[in-house]
Formats: structure tokens, sequence, C-alpha cells
């Protein structure tokens, strides 16, 4: 026998009672992982290597107002930019209302998988899609969500835009760790709907290089000062954090829930290492009769306490990553999450949790065991 | 090996103090099987628990070979009483989730030893007591006798300088107290063992060398007078 193997023992002398803690450390630990993926999502975008390159030029003052088709011209001269495309939210309706929550924007159809070239298209489908205005492109889970099919007729009801785009099905994009659930359709036959008016949403910008940046950002704003639609550019990233922004108090509402599971996953693991010592008191004395010190007690008792925890932790945090790997995310969720990768770092977090959980919970039993004298531990239901 | 002077234990403070012992003085020589008697109350656990290190005293001192055992630190003396004393208790105090084999080997798990040797050190107690058959049976397999035997074994797989017993027989029947007593008395008399036990029966008194009376925290002299009453009857 050796020391860990007597800890092992003691944290099995009770398995109904081990099984529940470990159960409701894992339960516990797999809420807080789940709602840490949720948070880490919503403060932390899917990015990709190419998001480093991208620039988003919207008007100055909200992305409700639209800016004029005309400026594209002017900032593909500037230095530096490698492509621009009009990217237009069209927030139309499939079918019906609650069929619709998946992003459908109008693009520049010629150039949009040159910005995104992490959405991979078939070549003969991205030349289908160019060569047809009223074609659209479609992302693999929107595709599995609705059954389409490659030339199915889709019909989107304009709810913000007075007009309803009829479009075919030209090609379907898939992409790793990237939203799938998009459908991107022409510019030119969204503006022909609504009378070449011209409008444009946003514009995103391919940059050259990530050094040529912060350059371009300044001269795309100043090269529209003082007109009747100034312009306000940002990364990518920067503008997906202005959505972020827009939850207001989610965040807050989810690390406080995130802190209550945290705070009463304490309270069970310290109540059940309190019922265990305390169940266990007299035999504490034994071991400090025979020789045992106050710190190998200590020791004991945390091995044991850290070792339940991280057992429950190790099942909750990884029992939520095997879950979500294996679980369609997007069907479950009715299309309103198209996915929900548990980070590496978010399972670090939850493991830490766990320790911390385990040290913390034996320390108040731990230290009433050290501090009960032998004569006192042996008195124990005598 | 044991010099005891002046010891005195006092419990609780100010007008509710117990006085356990009351300068209480006794040497026990090696090789001694002594048996300590005494109705309830009278101290006797007191003085075992003082002399085996897990209890300390209010004054005085307790003398184990030259060790005052008083004035160890905590961790010191836990040291000292995993290599000096073994503890046979009246509730066996086995761990009930380890074997009888573990249960021996658990003070070993202390020390430098190998498993290699702590194993064979666990099968020579064992075999000591006589339950080199029931090595693998958990305490609740095995009767009342024999799990005092495995305590015994524990107590003594240390090789310690003293072997004390606390009411080794309390919880035993005629039958198995009379094993566990001629086995104590055995490890005295074949393997030169220090047994100091507590007893208030006089038959497992019996089994001892020397026998002494406490009373009210007090030792009795072989006429059944306290050395308080002695001191007080010179005065007159």
């Amino acid at each position: 026998m050796t020391i860990s193997g007597f800890i092992v023992r003691n944290a099995f002398r009770n398995k109904r009672r081990l099984a529940l803690t470990v159960l409701s450390v894992a339960v516990s630990l797999f809420l807080f992982t789940t709602l840490q993926t949720a948070l880490h999502l919503m403060t932390n975008p899917p990015t990709s290597d190419q998001s480093a390159l991208r620039i988003v030029t919207r008007h100055r003052v909200s992305l409700a107002n639209v800016l004029p088709e005309k400026y594209q011209l002017r900032i593909e001269r500037l230095p530096g930019v490698q492509y621009c495309s009009k990217f237009t939210w069209f927030g139309g309706i499939y079918k019906d209302p609650s069929f619709s929550n998946f992003g459908q924007f109008a693009v520049d159809a010629d150039r949009i998988f040159k910005i995104f070239p992490e959405m991979v298209v078939a070549p003969q489908e991205e030349a289908d899609f160019i060569k047809e205005k009223s074609s659209c492109v479609v992302g693999g889970k929107l595709m599995e969500r609705f059954g389409w099919k490659i030339g199915d007729k889709v019909t989107l009801l304009g709810s913000i835009w007075p007009c309803n785009p009829e479009l075919t099905i030209r090609g379907v994009y898939h992409a790793h760790n990237v939203d799938e659930t998009i459908m991107f359709f022409h510019h030119d036959y969204f503006n022909e709907l609504m009378n070449d008016r011209g409008l444009v949403g946003t514009f995103w910008i391919k940059a050259a290089s990530a050094e040529v940046i912060p350059d371009l950002i300044a001269r795309i704003d100043a090269a529209f000062r003082n007109t009747d639609a100034e312009t306000k550019t940002e990364t990518e990233r920067s503008f997906q954090l202005t959505f972020i922004s827009m939850l207001g108090n989610v965040k807050l509402f989810l690390g406080a829930i995130s802190t209550v599971i945290v705070f009463t996953m304490l309270l069970v693991t310290a109540s059940t290492m309190s019922m265990a010592i305390r169940e266990r008191a007299r035999e504490m004395a034994i071991l400090k009769a025979l020789g045992f010190n106050g710190l190998d007690v200590f020791g004991l008792i945390l091995a044991e306490s850290f070792g339940l925890a991280m057992t429950g932790g190790l099942i909750g945090c990884f029992g939520t990553k095997y879950l979500f790997a294996h679980v369609d995310i997007y069907k479950l969720s009715h299309g309103n999450i198209p996915l929900f990768p548990v980070s590496g770092d978010t399972l670090a977090l939850g493991l830490v949790v766990a320790a911390v959980l385990g040290l913390v919970s034996s320390l108040a039993p731990a230290y009433t065991s050290i501090k009960m004298s032998v004569v006192e531990g042996l008195q124990e239901l005598d | 090996m044991v010099q005891i002077r002046d010891l005195t234990k006092v419990y609780g403070h100010g007008e509710i103090e117990v006085v356990a012992l009351d300068h209480v003085g006794l040497d026990i020589a090696a090789g001694e099987f002594l048996a300590l008697m005494g109705p309830s109350g009278s101290g006797k656990s007191t003085l075992l628990h003082i002399l085996a290190g897990i209890d300390r005293p209010t004054s005085g001192q307790c003398l184990v070979q030259g060790t005052n055992v008083a004035e160890l630190s905590e961790t010191d003396l836990a040291d000292w009483r995993n290599t000096h004393v073994g503890f046979v208790f009246q509730t066996f105090n086995l761990i009930p989730v380890l074997t009888a084999f573990e249960n021996v080997e658990l003070p070993l798990l202390l020390t430098a030893l190998s498993a290699g040797e702590r194993r064979e050190h666990v099968t020579a107690a064992l075999e000591l007591v006589g339950l080199a058959d029931r090595m693998k049976h958990l305490p609740r397999q095995l009767s009342g006798g024999q799990e005092q035997r495995v305590a015994i074994a524990r107590a003594l797989v240390t090789d310690p300088t003293l072997l004390v017993a606390d009411e080794p027989t309390g919880n035993l029947d005629a039958h198995a107290a009379a094993d566990v007593l001629g086995l104590l008395q055995r490890l005295n008399q074949e393997a030169a063992k220090t047994v100091i036990m507590v007893t208030h029966d006089p038959k497992a008194a019996a089994y001892a060398r020397r026998i002494v009376h406490l009373e009210k925290g007090e030792l009795l002299n072989e006429e059944g007078q306290t050395q308080r009453n002695l001191s007080m009857g010179f005065a007159k």
C-alpha cells in the first residue's frame, strides 16, 4: 500500500456519497464551462488568420445609417487596399419570421470569397454565382437546416428594405470554425430591386498587409470627412465587439451565474469533506497516534478533497467538450447558435476552478482535524 | 527506561478545574510489564496518554529513554511516537477500509523502508500474533480477538520502545481476552518488550509483572495509601 492508495481507499469508503459529490461537481462544472463558453463566444467572436487583414467601413453615426455606393471607388484607389466589397445586411423573412434567424447579405459576388478566403466554395459554383445576378451562395449548415440543394429557389421578403429578392442557390460554402449559416447574394441585384438608389450598409475591405491597416483606417475616414455621410472604419474584431457591447449586461449576468455556481460547488464540496472528516475524527486521531503529524493529516485530507473535485472537474469539463463536439448545437438551438466550440482556455479555467475548489473546501475540515488533539479524537464516539 | 517526576495534569480552567494527575512519580524499567489499575476517573488513562506522547502534562517531567516527552514539538512528538510507541486501544481502532496487512503496514508508511522491506516486517508481525492467514481480511471480516491481535501487530511492527495498551481486553470475551493478554505476556517475556497496560480488571492485571494503583490522580503504595496521605501522616 502507498499513501496515495490509502487516500483512494478513504475516498471510496462511502461510494454513494462519493458518486453524488463527484456528480454535483461535474454538473456544476458542466454549467460553468458552458456559461464560460457562451461568455467567451460573446466577448471573443471566432476569428481566423484572415480576419486580421479585414477592416470594415460604416456610417459614422450608426450602423442603421447607409453609405453611398460611390464610396467604393475612392476606397479601392487607396494604397494598401487589396479588395473591397459592398456588404449590406438584408434581414429578410424566409417563409416565417421564426425561420429567418440567419444572416442574409448583399455583397459583390466577385470579391466576397477573396475577402473571406476561409469560406471555401467550389470554383465552378463560385463562377456560377458570379455569372448569375439573382443567384446566391449559402453556408453548409444553412443548406442542411432547410434541406436546400443547388438550384433551389429561395424568396426573401424584405422587412427592412422594400424589396423581395428571388434567389437561386448556385453554391455552398464550407468553413472550419466560422459561421456556416450565412446567405450571400448580389449587391447589384439588391440595388436593382431598390431602383438603383446606390445604398450600402458597410464596406468590407481586405488590406494588403496587417502593417498598413492603421494608416488605411485613417485614410479612409479622412477621405470622407466633412461629407454628408462621414465614415467610421475599424478592424473586423473591433466591429464585432461593437455588437457585443449592444448585449449590455448579459456579460455581467453570465458572470454572476458562474460565480454563484462556483460558490454553490464550494459549499457542497466543503460540506461533503466536513462530513467525511467528522466521521473519521477518530481515525485521524489514530493516524496521529501512529506517528502522522498535523501536516501529514492535512495532506491526506487535501489530497482527497482535491482528487474528488478534480475528478468531478474532469468529467464536467471534458463532458462539456465532448457533448458540444458531438451534438449539432445549430440544429438544437433552431439556428440561433451556429457554433459552440469549448476552447482550451475555457477547459483550463474550469479545471483551475475545480482545483481551487478542492483545495479551499478542504481547508476548514483539515484545520479542525489538525487542531484536534489525539486524546480528543480518540474520545469521539466513545 | 521511563522516569515520571512530579507529573500533574489539570483539565479545565478556573472554578471547573479537574486534577487528573496530582504530582505523580513513577519509574518503569526496560522489559517491564506494568499494569496501571484504578477506578474510573483515577487518571490511569491520562498517565498512559502522557507517557505515550499523545497528551501533555500541566507540569512535571516524563522522561522516556532520557527524552522529556513533554518538551517535544508536535511534529517531533509525532515522529517520536512513530519510533518509540506502539498503541493498543480498547476499541481496536483499525482503519475499516484497509486489510489486516495494510493496517499493520500503516505506521511503516512514515518510514524510509522499501515496499519489500515493509512487506517483510508486516508479515513477521502478523505471524507473531498468529494471523498470517488473515492478511487480506478487512477488520469487519475478523472477530474481536483477531482485530485486537491485528492492532497488536500494528503496535509491534515498528519495533517500538514501549507497547502501551489502554484496556486492551475491555471489548473482548473471556477467551479472546486471555489470548490477547497471553500474547502481550509472551511479547514481554520472549521479546523483552516493555508493556504498560491500563486495566480495571484484576484478572488482566495478573498477567503483568508489576501492578500500580491510582486513585483520584495519585499513586497508591502497597498499603493502598497515596503519597499525599503518607506525607500528611508524617506531618502528624
